[in-house]
């Protein structure tokens, strides 16, 4: 009634329709009514009903049914709003409820609804509001107002609100509070992870399952403590949490690995990321990520530990197998060279020279694969020696030149090199020398060059360059682009031409490479062969003081080689008995003299064998005996049997004219311990006295 | 000191090993009186006329072996002395008295071997000779 009460204050004097009333038949007018155009002037009607002509301007969709359902009022509002069917309140009044909405709505589905809730309100007497969806997604709220007087329904509002938008306003809060309830959940419940809110100064504001878990507090025991307590005592005198708050706030984020500690004391390595989190511009707090990495790291130990046990077995199995097989290999190729110095047939021989050569060859295979394991297992290292480029240049080309006739060996080496760089000499060689076995073995004729130049320097480093250039048969097509990869061979057929492991180029690709250079090849440009070419970084050196210093050192060496000798027998000389065994009388003159010159003072002398082995027997002990081989009577060699049964141990040097390499053993064979060729050389002959007189130990 | 000019005296080139005779004059305590190499040289001229002679003797009576080592001995001598042409024809004495050829690698017979000893000797003499003309040309001495 109220509401009625106040559309009729404030409507009252704006009513401008005619006035109708709900009945079929058409209302009769009062006198006191003015028809002419149309208005009431009232809010009642002749028969005491109330006026119900203004509900058409209200801007809310509006029906008006009385007691018995039958439809009184429509706004226009709802007349002219696209769910209308109608357009003319003429279609609508007087209808009843049923067939209404039927007319009226173009969606029945409303109808359902406004019906459901006119019920509602009919049963209770209450307002009752109901919102409805469409399939469309359009929603509407349905109201209806029942109107009741002294006990008795006078009518029934209906209003349909378009709540479209808020319902959409509010599907979409309800998506937000339920994902924001999802991450909440999420959040709280891993347990892999300590995630939780720290308030602006640090303390603890939420706490999750990781985090419990990963820091043994409970969420009451922690909430409002400080995020510090994690932290070691000596992270936190040195106010690394602070920090952390603090780079965070600058950077947008922090983050950091290191020890946390638990309720329990005990400790864990953690990574931890840090984040600001700010609502508009006022910073809510921060949130902290923790995970736990004792376990990753651990493993990271193990496995580092594990690789180095693996390295280390390699290196020993490494050095351990170089030395397993080098050392039978030079035995056997030592072995060799004696059996070849000694008579062989020709069969023989060159069975010999066979075996010398493969046992080369193998020798090669074994130091290349060998060298390709430590280079490839990073065990090997550069030396760092002070070196001559040119020199060794040098000695290598010298070493190669006969090595094939037919083809011409040429040597162009730069002035400019530096005389002493800081190299490995040993590797340098390497390189150079497997270079240039590989262009004379591939070039049958024409030339193979060795040029050596100083491509560039800087403060600390000269460049040098050595390029080998052949005019042999050059590198095919196919193999180009693999020839520095471990065994790749030029020709792998069973007929192999060409000798090699095929690892020679990978090895000096390595070498270049740790000497902080390259290396590569391109077709030679005068038309036929290569050029290989590498590149070695070498450090400078102080020239001139190593030039001193290497002058001074030979200097004092020279001095002293050529002085000592002399000194060394004239010392060794004092008090040394000497039985000296010779026919020519001219001949044991010169010996005399040259004894005396070395410091001898007691020379005792034979004639010839027989009276050396009578004069040794007789005399006390000497300390040697200088035997001539050819004399009357008994020669030398019969004389050192002699005495050498006698039991005399002097050593007896052989004076011999005979001084071929054969003939030399065959007298050390028969007891004699060294000779020197005649006519004596005095040096040499100082060098024998030497050896075999100890200066150390008196005279026996 | 060296060679104190041996070498210049003509004749000396083809008949003198200078640096073994150097050794002996390195033994001379006076460079100027050269005792001891003196003493030596006139030692060995007494020695290979001694020895020419006993050689003649033994090639009359064919003594082969004992002429090898005649040539053998003075063969030594001369060698220390570096008397070069000398000491090549004694090594050869030596051989043939073995019945061996020049070289001392192929053998020959008894009538090559003396035949080629006569000649030999001979030739030992005049090389003996010449290179005795030299050495006392550098002792000054113009005998």
């Amino acid at each position: 009634m109220a509401r009625l009460g106040s559309v009729q204050g404030s409507q009252a004097s704006h009513i401008e329709a005619p006035l109708r009333l709900a009945s079929p038949a058409r209302p009769q007018n009062s006198g006191n009514l003015n028809h002419c155009n149309g208005y009431a002037a009232t809010t009642t009607n002749i028969n005491g009903s109330p006026n119900l002509q203004f509900f058409r301007y209200t801007p809310v969709c509006t029906l008006i049914l009385d007691a018995a359902l039958v439809v009184q009022q429509v706004s226009d509002s709802l007349l002219h709003h696209p769910i209308s069917a109608v357009r003319s309140p003429d279609q609508i009044l007087g209808l009843d409820l049923d067939s209404v909405f039927d007319t009226l709505l173009t969606a029945p589905a409303l109808g359902l609804s406004a019906r459901k809730a006119l019920r509602i309100a009919q049963d209770t007497s209450r307002v009752h509001e109901l919102k409805h969806v469409h399939i469309d997604g359009t929603a509407w709220s349905i109201r209806v107002v029942p109107i009741s007087r002294n006990g008795s329904m006078l009518y029934y509002q209906i209003e349909l609100m378009d709540i479209t938008e808020e319902h959409q306003k509010q599907l979409e809060m309800e998506e937000r509070l339920y994902t924001n309830e999802t991450f909440r959940i999420l959040v709280e419940t891993v347990k892999d992870y300590a995630i939780f809110m720290l308030d602006p100064t640090g303390h603890i504001a939420t706490w999750n399952a990781g985090a419990q878990r990963f820091k043994g507090y409970k969420r009451e025991e922690i909430i409002g403590k400080h995020f510090s307590s994690f932290y070691s005592q000596e992270d936190k005198d040195n106010d690394k949490p602070g920090r952390e708050l603090a780079d965070a706030l600058r950077d947008g984020r922090c983050e950091d690995e290191g020890w946390r500690y638990r309720k329990d004391g005990s400790s864990f390595w953690a990574n931890v990321v840090i984040t600001p989190v700010y609502r508009g511009d006022t910073l809510l707090g921060f949130s902290k990520v923790t995970r736990d990495l004792t376990e990753r790291r651990s493993a990271e130990v193990q496995l580092i530990a594990a690789y180095e046990e693996a390295s280390k077995l390699k290196s020993e199995f490494l050095a351990n197998m170089s030395h397993e097989i080098r050392t039978p290999m030079h035995g056997m190729l030592s072995a060799l060279t004696l059996l070849l110095d000694t008579k062989l047939n020709p069969d023989q021989l060159e069975l010999a020279h066979v075996i010398e050569e493969s046992g080369e060859i193998l020798l090669q295979v074994i130091n290349d694969i060998l060298d390709y394991s430590k280079l490839a297992s990073g065990c090997f290292s550069i030396s760092n020696d002070i070196i001559n480029i040119t020199e060794i240049v040098q000695s290598i080309f010298r070493a190669l030149e006969k090595t094939k006739p037919g083809i011409e060996l040429l040597n162009e080496i730069d002035p400019k090199l530096p005389k002493a760089a800081e190299g490995d000499s040993l590797r340098y060689r390497q390189i150079v020398q497997n270079l240039m076995s590989n262009a004379t073995k591939f070039t049958e004729q024409g030339s193979v060059r060795l040029r050596v130049t100083l491509q560039d320097q800087d403060a600390e480093y000269y460049t040098i360059l050595t390029e080998v250039i052949d005019t042999g048969i050059g590198v095919p097509q196919e193999v180009s682009g693999s020839l520095f990869t471990p065994f790749m061979q030029f020709d792998n057929s069973a007929t192999k031409r060409f000798k090699g492991t095929g690892l020679g180029l990978s090895i000096c690709k390595s070498l270049a490479e740790l000497m902080g250079g390259k290396i590569g090849f391109y077709a030679n440009p005068a038309g036929q062969g290569s050029v290989f070419w590498f590149t070695a970084r070498m450090k400078k050196v102080d020239q001139l003081k190593t030039m001193d210093e290497l002058q001074q050192e030979i200097e004092a060496l020279a001095l002293r080689t050529s002085l000592s000798p002399l000194d060394d027998i004239r010392k060794a000389a004092v008090d040394r008995r000497v039985l000296l065994a010779e026919d020519n009388p001219i001949n044991q003159k010169i010996m005399v003299k040259m004894l005396t010159s070395l410091g001898f003072t007691q020379i005792d002398l034979a004639q010839d064998g027989q009276e050396a082995v009578t004069i040794a027997k007789k005399e006390a002990p000497y300390d040697l005996i200088l035997m001539d081989i050819n004399m009357p009577i008994q020669d030398g060699v019969a004389a050192t049997k002699d005495i050498r049964t006698a039991g005399i141990k002097t050593p007896i040097i052989a004076m011999t004219a005979n001084a071929l390499k054969g003939q030399a053993e065959a007298y050390m064979a028969k007891g004699m311990n060294g000779y020197v060729a005649k006519p004596v050389d005095r040096k040499l002959l100082v060098k024998v006295l030497l050896t075999w007189l100890n200066p150390t130990s008196p005279p026996d | 000191s060296g060679d104190d000019g041996i070498m210049d005296i003509p004749g000396a080139k083809d008949k003198i090993d200078p640096t073994t005779f150097e050794q002996i004059l390195e033994m001379d305590d006076d460079e100027e009186e050269r005792d001891f190499s003196k003493s030596i040289v006139y030692d060995f001229f007494t020695q290979a006329e001694s020895t020419f002679e006993k050689m003649d003797a033994n090639l009359e009576s064919k003594d082969l072996k004992t002429l090898s080592e005649l040539g053998h001995f003075l063969k030594g001598s001369s060698a220390t002395l570096g008397l070069t042409k000398v000491q090549a024809s004694c090594e050869k004495i030596q051989h043939y008295g073995h019945k061996k050829d020049e070289s001392g690698t192929k053998d020959i017979t008894e009538e090559e071997g003396l035949s080629k000893l006569k000649t030999t000797i001979e030739q030992a003499k005049q090389e003996f000779r010449e290179v005795e003309k030299v050495l006392k040309t550098f002792y000054h001495d113009e005998s």
